[in-house]
């Protein structure tokens, strides 16, 4: 789902960017407010935890693959805006250290994997947590909006950046096939392992009094 | 507190599981698959700026890739760790 360079328009860019600045600076003040000696080396294990699951690429029928991001967990714990700098944190050093996903498009990389994914886990996992399989669903659901704002991303560029001859100059295919493709894949695969991953590391965390639990 | 950093360690251990896949992801494709597929490379595709980056792809050129993808995941790691110390040293109460 890491969206490389030259896939989206500089407009698209910029507007990515526009958008999403305004929230880092919101979610910056509220990891200062939640930093202290207790939760500052758990929410750095998190966010370590979550670029190592985007290390596990899963192939899937069809010739692609996909992973885990990892947001729901943190959401979960620590809040939507906490979790949405962590994983934008692990999308920066993705994108500078290894090339995985784009510098132009970190910013739309970040909404949909940071922001969409972690506000919608932690509002699903808020309205159910007293659901033992809350946090499966959590993860389920805040990959798959998180494809939904990909998918929706690169299937608008052919129809707003196209050359002089016609031929489409970023992304070259639309939403009728970006939608299935991307979102299709998450609701399936990725999201089963999004919320696999979230509700045995939730568990994992709750049993051993890791944390003290939700921060909702 | 401790037990967070065991779980790290597993799923650090089992990561070159992830270099089982031989496939791309959808939407992360060489420029050669638009070549193919489409007869032609999109100009904002083919022209686009590139970090240069360190591993591209968790890889390292001559390193075995299982040990430039531990590499990685160590750098990774690393990186997010030195970052939130810093962090803390300077907001943290």
């Amino acid at each position: 789902m890491h969206i490389p360079d030259g896939y989206l328009s500089p407009l698209t860019c910029i507007a990515t960017y526009a958008a999403a600045l305004p929230l880092w600076v919101i979610a910056f003040k509220k990891l200062k407010e939640q930093l202290d000696e207790t939760t500052l080396p758990l929410i750095a294990s998190l966010s370590a935890l979550s670029f190592i699951i985007m290390m596990f690429n899963i192939p899937i029928p069809g010739g692609t693959s996909g992973h885990a991001v990892g947001a729901a967990l943190i959401a979960i714990l620590f809040g939507p805006w906490v979790a949405a700098l962590c994983v934008s944190l692990v999308l920066l050093i993705q994108a500078l250290i290894f090339g995985d996903g784009g510098m132009t498009t970190f910013a739309a990389n970040a909404l949909a994997m940071g922001f969409m994914a972690s506000f919608c886990a932690h509002y699903v996992f808020s309205k159910m947590q007293t659901k033992a399989y809350a946090p499966f669903i959590s993860g389920w659901v805040g990959i798959v909006t998180s494809s939904i704002v990909v998918a929706i991303l690169l299937g608008i560029q052919p129809l707003i950046a196209t050359a002089a001859n016609g031929e489409p100059l970023y992304f070259p295919f639309g939403l009728a096939l970006s939608l299935p493709a991307v979102v299709g894949s998450h609701m399936l695969f990725f999201g089963i392992v999004e919320g696999i991953f979230t509700g045995l590391a939730y568990r994992y965390i709750v049993k051993n009094r890791i944390y003290k639990g939700a921060e909702v | 507190m401790k037990k967070i950093y065991y779980l790290l360690a597993i799923v650090l251990v089992l990561a070159p599981l992830g270099l089982i896949s031989e496939y791309p992801a959808w939407a992360e494709w060489e420029n050669e698959y638009y070549q193919e597929a489409l007869g032609f490379i999109p100009q904002g595709i083919e022209n686009a700026f590139h970090v240069k980056a360190l591993l591209p792809d968790y890889t390292l050129s001559g390193l075995n890739d299982v040990v430039a993808y531990y590499l990685s995941g160590l750098i990774g790691i690393a990186l997010i760790f030195g970052i939130f110390y810093l962090l803390g040293k300077k907001f943290a109460r």
